[in-house]
């Protein structure tokens, strides 16, 4: 009976917007509240006709329940509903009879997409200003049953002849319980938090790009990942500490690149990260990660060497917006098998940004500054085909959220790489958004 | 003699202003309303802190203790009870919080927000069949055979009873 009236107001309710489309939304949200208070007093109209109607359990287990109890009769409520229980089921078998308003239907698939368009004009030669289309995302989830879930990334960036299509991501996820979930497929390489945090939606994140020390196409870490994932909380009261331990392909012979269709040698890649994020400090986090892997690449170098590879990362981030603050550390220690030579590169970055109380909160300016160091005699980063550079960057910037959903950023950099490099200074302009 | 005359009629009307503003604020304490966080009768739960139940809201802790998994029932935009939520377990504003389920379906980390229902006895109606469920409903609407939570240890109409 309850059901049915429940429903029936629902859909009266989701009928009326479409007439009302020329009033104001704060008459509207007003018309939706008077509704919705109209509904719950009819309901509760109904609940007590059929109370009297059946017995006077009604006002008894109000009394019980609204009375306070002694605080050492741990459960009251529970054992109100015992005693309640069989007076209910036919009720509940009522509802269900009628179907749950919360049902839940697998798969469920639910698709959101990023978009964002740019604008770049730097001093450095040989660039050209201009627009470019960034890059088209589409994010998939979908609950298979109630343990089950699926996450698919798909991207779709312009190309100086056609557009190019990739899976950043590719995820089943079976959940056992809180403390432990395992997955398979394609991740984003949890050895980074903006990597894991952002993604691809530029939106999510406050400024134009990405960190350099771990671009899209870099190879300073491995963005990308390809193989099994253990995660979870680890029991640790307040402190909230989570876990990740992952098994993959690690890097393909092209560096920059995971071994999506296989990997390049017989040796698997892991990584393990441990962060908290305290209860009592919401948007705090501080954590670090290892990562192990063998890499083989390609072109075959001289002796055709392969390289063993730590990475060691930490992480620390207040991302709350008054201020937000997120700071990275990664050292990548690089060994030659063959030679037995080693070195140890460093890359790091602070941001800072504010979002100003004034004008519907919808200003924010940035700073970020970031620093990458490969010693010359670095054995795979220093050669030309696996090159990565030295970097000086400050990167000012400013925000603008003009809806929810959307966002415009402009940007001021200053970048400076190595010795010989010159200086680059660039403007860049982007509107990011979810749809 | 006129100077006394003076000073007890402004005691008299600071007295009868503060008694003003006391009834005031009694009125106002007692229109807000409690909010009851009601869960399925099977549910062996009895009690949760605030903080248990933020990270429940939050979609921070998915499963209770018995591994079942958690199902988030919220109420709809212009709800009380969802204002009284937004305000003591989010702390979020209404966009923040849209916000803050697009970047955490991004993560992967669930597959969709909560459950958004019409009414109080839609999230009765949930409670009672999923048997996972979580919900909130005005302390007004409990009815016969629902499981009511303890938060903090105190029952909706006790002192220190945190959600209203």
């Amino acid at each position: 009976m309850l059901g049915r009236i429940s429903l029936l107001l629902a859909l009266l309710l989701a009928t009326f917007p479409a007439p009302a489309q020329t009033t104001t939304d704060q008459s509207q949200s007003e018309m939706v509240k008077a509704l919705l208070t109209r509904i719950d007093k009819l309901e509760q109209r109904v609940a007590q006709l059929e109370a009297d109607k059946n017995s006077g359990s009604v006002p008894q287990l109000q009394a019980q329940t609204q009375i306070p109890q002694p605080q050492s009769k741990q459960v009251p409520s529970a054992e109100i509903q015992q005693n309640q229980a069989a007076a209910q089921m036919h009720e509940h078998d009522e509802h269900a009879q009628n179907g749950t308003v919360a049902e839940h239907h697998f798969p469920s698939l639910q698709v959101r997409g990023f978009g964002d368009v740019d604008f770049s004009a730097t001093d450095e030669p040989g660039s050209h200003s201009g627009f470019t289309l960034g890059q088209v995302v589409l994010h998939l989830a979908s609950p298979l049953s109630r343990k089950i879930a699926y996450f698919g990334e798909i991207s779709f960036t312009a190309q100086p002849t056609a557009y190019s299509v990739d899976v950043e991501r590719s995820i089943i996820r079976y959940d056992y319980n809180d403390y432990f979930k395992l997955s398979f497929g394609r991740y984003h390489t949890p050895t980074n938090y903006w990597n894991t945090e952002f993604h691809h939606g530029l939106w999510l994140q406050t400024t134009i790009s990405r960190p350099e020390m771990i671009r899209f196409g870099g190879r300073f870490q491995p963005v990308h990942f390809l193989g099994m994932l253990a995660e979870g909380h680890i029991p640790s009261g307040r402190l909230g500490l989570v876990y990740e331990v992952g098994l993959g392909n690690g890097r393909a012979s092209i560096i920059s690149r995971a071994g999506d269709a296989g990997d390049v040698n017989n040796n698997r890649a892991w990584v393990a990260r441990v962060f908290a994020s305290p209860a009592g400090l919401p948007g705090f986090q501080v954590g670090g990660a290892i990562y192990r892997d063998k890499i083989s690449p390609s072109p075959a170098l001289p002796g055709n060497p392969t390289f063993g590879e730590w990475i060691s990362s930490a992480h620390l981030v207040w991302a709350r917006e008054t201020p937000e603050f997120l700071a990275e550390f990664a050292n990548v220690h690089h060994r030659n098998e063959l030679t037995g030579k080693i070195s140890d590169s460093q890359a790091f970055y602070v941001q800072l940004a504010y979002r100003l109380p004034w004008q519907e909160r919808k200003w924010k300016p940035y700073y970020r500054f970031e620093y990458t160091h490969i010693p010359v005699t670095e054995p795979l980063f220093s050669l030309a085909d696996f090159r990565v550079q030295d970097l000086v960057s400050s990167t000012a910037g400013l925000r603008y959220d003009i809806s929810d959903f959307a966002a415009f950023k402009w940007e001021y950099r200053h970048t400076k790489r190595g010795p010989t490099d010159p200086q680059v200074n660039g403007v860049f302009m982007q509107t990011s958004f979810t749809f | 003699m006129r100077k006394a005359t003076k000073l007890g009629a402004r005691l008299a009307i600071a007295t009868a202003l503060g008694l003003v503003c006391f009834s005031q604020e009694a009125v106002e304490r007692a229109s807000r309303q409690d909010v009851a966080v009601i869960v399925n009768p099977k549910n062996p739960a009895g009690s949760l802190t605030l903080a248990e139940l933020t990270k429940i809201y939050r979609g921070e802790r998915q499963y209770w203790k018995t591994n079942l998994p958690i199902v988030v029932l919220f109420r709809n935009g212009g709800s009380y009870e969802r204002e009284v939520l937004l305000h003591t377990v989010f702390k979020m504003t209404e966009p923040q919080y849209k916000q803050y389920w697009v970047s955490k379906i991004m993560r992967a980390e669930v597959t969709a927000p909560p459950t958004e229902l019409f009414s109080s006895g839609m999230t009765k109606e949930g409670v009672v069949t999923i048997p996972g469920a979580i919900g909130c409903i005005s302390a007004s609407d409990i009815r016969s055979g629902m499981k009511v939570l303890r938060i903090d240890g105190h029952l909706p109409g006790e002192p220190g009873y945190p959600l209203h």
